[in-house]
C-alpha cells in the first residue's frame, strides 16, 4: 500500500532519487518487464521501443539544458547529428563500440560548447535563433565535408559488437541501448540535485540572482551545453548503430523541433516529463498509422479521406496540449499518483 | 448488443475470408502527406492499380498480392517503424520512395532479404556490392543526366561548344548526380560554367537568372522538383534568359505547365516512363485501369514498378521460391524486360542493378508534357555507382 506521505530526517534522505520502497518495486518491476520484453513482444514493438528509447536520451538531454538550465536549442537535432557521424567515422576505422559511442558524445560535446558560447549574451528567443544557425551551419558540413561524412551518399555503419557478440537484431540492440538510456537517464537525475543542476536551475529562474550568489554564469551555461550535447551524441551514436546507414537529412530541424515538442508534451524541467514526452511523440505517428489502416481496411473511402487529417491532427495534439495541459503529461501524472495515494478516500 | 455482435461477426468473418486464399505480402512506404506527396500519392496509385490489375488478372500463378501501405510523410524515423511492421507482417518485397528512407533501409533490406523497389534513384543504390536487393525501375540519376546532355550535344547544330550551367537545390539530392554530369559534360565538350543553388522552397530566382544570363549559359541543368523549376522558368521569362532547362526527372511533369504557365514552353525534361496517352502497347490497360481519367507521369512509373516486382514475383514462383531472396535472384536473371512500352526495357545483373541505360526526354507544347525521344547510354561500368 502507499504511504500518505514520506517522512525524512535529513536533507541527504529527502534528495534520493527513489525515496519509498513502493518506488524502488515498481521501478524494478518496470525493469524486469523491459528485460522480458523482447522475449514475449513482436519485433515491430521491439524496434519502436528501440526508436523510443533513443528519442529519450535526445529528449532528456535536451530537457537538462532547455528544460532545467533555461537555454532554448534549436539545434539539437544537429548535435544528435554530429553524434551521429562522429561515432560513425570512429567506428568506421574499427575501433571498439564504447569508445565510438564516447567519442561522438565528446564530438558532439564540443560542438555542443562552441555553439552555446553566444548564450553568454543572448537570451531566449535571441538564444533560439542563434542555436538555429547553429542547426544550418552543422547541416550544411554534414552535406559538404564529404571526405568525412560521405556528404549527399552518407556513411554506412556496421552493428556494433561487443568483445564479439554482434548486436544485429532489433532484441540484441534493444538490450544494449536500454542499457545506455538506463546510464543516461539516471546520469541526469543525478546531474539536477549535484552542484551544478541547481546552478543551472538557479540560472533559469533568474540568472543576474544566480551570479549574485556566486555561479559562473559562463561556466555553468557552457556545461549545460557541453551535457546535453554528450547526451544527444550519445544518442546520435546510437541512432547511427541501430540504422546502420545515416545521411544529413536525418538531422534536419524537424528532429530539433520534434525534441523541443518531447519536453514540452512532456513537462519542461522534468526528467520524467521528457521520458513520458518522447513515448508520447514516437509513439503519435505509429498510432495514427495503425488507426488510418484499421479504417481502411474496413471503409477504403474514409482511410482515403483521414491520410491528410493525420498530421493535422498530431498538429492539433500540440496546440490541445499547450492548452489544457501546459505543465505537460507530467503532471497529469502526478495527478494519478496523488488520486491513488488517498484512493478511495480522497480529500 | 445486437449490431456489435453482427460487426463482430463481419470482422471475422472477413479476417477468415483473407486467409482463405494464399496471398503474398508486399509493403508499400508511401508519401502521402509529407512534403512530397504531390508526386507521392500518384506514384503510390500507380503500384495500388497494377496490383489490383495483377490481382483481377489471375495474380502471381493464382496467388494474389496483398497490399500493405503505410504513409510515412518523408520521416526517416516512421519509414524505420514502418518496415517493421512490414517485416512483422511477413512481407516477400517492398515498393519504397524517397532517398531517405530508401538509403536508410538498405542494410536492414539486405540483412533481412527483402527486395526493394524505390523511386530514389541514388547511383549507389545500383551497384549490388553495395546495395544487393535494391531495385528501380528508372536508371540512376547520373545516367538520367549524362543522357539528357547526351540528347542536347547531339541536337545542338552551332560549331562553338555548348555552355551548361548546374542548378540544383544544396541537398544530398541536388547534389547526388553533379560530379557524374560535370565529368561527362567535359568529355561530350560542354562548356561547364557554373552552378546556382536555388532552395526547393524558393520563391524567387532572379539573382540565379542573373548569374546564368552573367555565365551566358546555353542549357541550364535544374535539379530541383516541380514547384522551384517553375519558379525558375517564369523568372527566366520574366528576366528574359535566353538559355533552355534542362530538368531532372522530379522537377518536370504535368504540374510544371500548371504552374510555371507558357513560361515552361520548350523546355526540355528527362522521364523515365511514358506520359499519359502516349502511343505505347501498355496504354489501353492503364486507359482502362483509370477509367480514361489522365494521370501523371509519377503514376506510370509506379505502376511499371509495379509490373517489374510482379515479374519477378512470377519468376521466383515458378523456380518455385517465392521469397524475397527468390524474387531478388529472378530479378536479377531478367533480361530486356518490356513493360509493355511504359518504360524502357529493363534487365538486372547480379553484378548492376541498374535497370536500364535509357530515359525519355520530354517537353512542354501548348502546356501539355510531351514526349520526345529515347535516349540510350551504352551500359559502362566505369559508371556503375557513380
Amino acid at each position: 500500500m502507499l504511504k500518505c506521505g514520506l517522512f525524512f530526517t535529513s536533507y541527504n534522505k529527502e534528495d534520493q532519487l527513489f525515496p519509498s520502497m513502493f518506488q524502488k518495486t515498481c521501478l524494478g518491476m518496470f525493469l524486469v518487464a523491459m528485460l522480458i520484453a523482447p522475449q514475449v513482444l513482436d519485433f515491430y514493438y521491439i524496434s519502436v521501443m528501440n526508436l523510443i528509447m533513443i528519442a529519450v536520451i535526445g529528449a532528456v538531454s535536451l530537457n537538462l539544458l532547455t528544460g532545467v538550465c533555461g537555454q532554448m536549442s534549436l539545434g539539437h537535432g544537429a548535435f544528435v547529428g554530429v553524434g551521429a557521424y562522429g561515432c560513425a567515422v570512429l567506428a568506421a576505422k574499427g575501433l571498439p563500440f564504447v569508445v565510438c559511442l564516447l567519442g561522438g558524445g565528446a564530438l558532439a560535446a564540443m560542438a555542443g560548447m562552441f555553439f552555446g558560447i553566444p548564450s553568454l549574451r543572448l537570451k531566449g528567443i535571441y538564444l533560439a535563433i542563434s542555436t538555429l544557425a547553429a542547426q544550418m551551419i552543422l547541416e550544411y558540413v554534414f552535406l559538404h565535408w564529404s571526405a568525412f561524412t560521405g556528404g549527399a551518399n552518407g556513411m554506412p555503419v556496421d552493428p556494433p559488437s561487443i568483445m564479439g557478440f554482434s548486436f544485429d537484431s532489433d532484441e540484441r540492440m534493444f538490450y544494449l541501448i536500454f542499457a545506455v538510456t538506463i546510464v543516461c537517464v539516471l546520469g541526469v537525475s543525478n546531474i539536477i540535485r549535484s552542484r551544478s543542476g541547481r546552478a543551472f536551475v538557479a540560472i533559469r529562474d533568474f540568472y543576474q540572482s544566480a551570479e549574485n550568489v556566486g555561479v559562473n554564469l559562463f561556466q555553468f551555461k557552457l556545461q549545460a551545453f557541453a551535457t546535453s550535447s554528450f547526451m544527444a551524441g550519445i544518442a546520435g551514436g546510437l541512432w547511427a548503430y541501430y540504422t546502420m546507414y545515416i545521411t544529413p537529412e536525418q538531422f534536419s530541424i524537424s528532429l530539433s523541433i520534434s525534441y523541443l515538442a518531447m519536453i514540452i508534451v512532456g513537462g519542461m524541467g522534468s526528467v520524467t516529463g521528457a521520458i513520458f514526452g518522447a513515448v508520447f511523440i514516437t509513439l503519435l505517428p505509429e498510432v495514427l498509422n495503425t488507426a488510418t489502416s484499421l479504417v481502411g481496411s474496413f471503409a477504403p473511402d474514409i482511410s482515403a479521406l483521414m491520410a491528410p487529417l493525420k498530421e493535422g491532427i498530431f498538429g492539433l495534439t500540440l496546440v490541445l496540449f499547450l492548452i489544457f495541459e501546459p505543465e505537460g503529461l507530467v503532471r497529469k501524472w502526478k495527478m494519478i499518483k496523488a488520486y491513488w495515494k488517498m484512493y478511495p478516500f480522497a480529500y | 448488443m445486437k449490431k456489435i455482435i453482427i460487426s463482430m461477426a463481419a470482422i471475422a468473418a472477413m479476417l477468415f475470408a483473407s486467409t482463405a486464399f494464399a496471398t503474398v505480402k508486399v509493403g508499400v512506404l508511401s508519401d502521402l502527406t509529407g512534403p512530397t506527396s504531390s508526386v507521392g500519392v500518384p506514384y503510390a496509385q500507380g503500384i495500388k492499380d497494377c496490383v489490383a490489375y495483377v490481382n483481377a488478372n489471375g495474380g502471381i500463378d493464382g496467388d494474389k498480392i496483398e497490399l500493405i501501405q503505410v504513409d510515412y510523410a518523408y520521416n526517416v524515423q516512421q519509414a524505420l517503424s514502418a518496415y517493421k511492421r512490414f517485416k512483422s507482417a511477413g512481407i516477400v518485397a517492398l515498393q519504397g520512395w524517397g532517398t531517405g528512407d530508401t538509403e536508410a533501409l538498405v542494410r536492414f533490406v539486405k540483412r533481412d532479404k527483402i527486395p526493394v523497389f524505390s523511386a530514389s534513384y541514388s547511383a549507389h543504390l545500383m551497384d549490388p556490392s553495395k546495395a544487393p536487393y535494391n531495385f528501380t525501375v528508372a536508371p540512376d540519376y547520373s545516367t538520367q543526366g549524362r543522357a539528357g546532355l547526351k540528347y542536347i550535344k547531339d541536337t545542338w547544330k552551332e560549331a562553338r561548344a555548348p555552355r551548361i550551367a548546374f542548378v540544383y537545390p544544396d541537398k544530398p539530392y541536388g547534389h547526388t548526380p553533379l560530379p557524374a554530369m560535370k565529368e561527362y559534360a567535359v568529355e561530350l565538350g560542354f562548356e561547364v560554367t557554373g552552378d546556382e543553388t536555388l532552395d526547393l522552397k524558393a520563391m524567387d530566382a532572379t539573382p540565379q537568372i542573373l548569374g546564368l544570363k552573367k555565365q551566358k549559359a546555353d542549357f541550364v541543368w535544374v535539379g530541383g522538383t516541380t514547384p522551384s523549376t517553375a519558379v525558375l522558368m517564369k523568372d527566366a521569362k520574366k528576366l528574359g534568359f535566353a538559355g533552355k532547362f534542362l530538368v531532372n526527372i522530379w522537377g518536370n511533369d504535368e504540374n510544371l505547365a500548371k504552374m510555371a504557365g507558357p513560361a515552361c514552353e520548350g523546355n526540355l525534361g528527362i522521364q523515365a516512363a511514358s506520359v499519359y496517352g502516349q502511343d505505347v502497347p501498355g496504354m489501353k490497360m492503364i486507359e482502362d485501369e483509370t477509367k480514361g481519367k489522365p494521370q501523371m507521369t509519377h503514376y506510370m512509373r509506379g505502376f511499371v514498378s509495379g509490373m517489374v516486382m510482379v515479374e519477378g514475383m512470377k519468376k521466383a514462383k515458378a523456380n518455385g521460391n517465392l521469397t524475397g531472396e527468390g524474387i531478388k535472384d529472378a530479378l536479377e536473371t531478367m533480361r530486356n524486360y518490356d513493360p509493355m512500352g511504359l518504360a524502357p526495357a529493363i534487365s538486372y545483373y547480379p553484378e548492376d542493378h541498374r535497370p536500364s541505360m535509357a530515359v525519355n526526354v520530354c517537353t512542354v507544347k501548348d502546356g501539355k508534357l510531351e514526349y520526345l525521344e529515347t535516349v540510350s547510354l551504352p551500359r559502362d561500368n566505369k559508371w556503375l555507382g557513380k
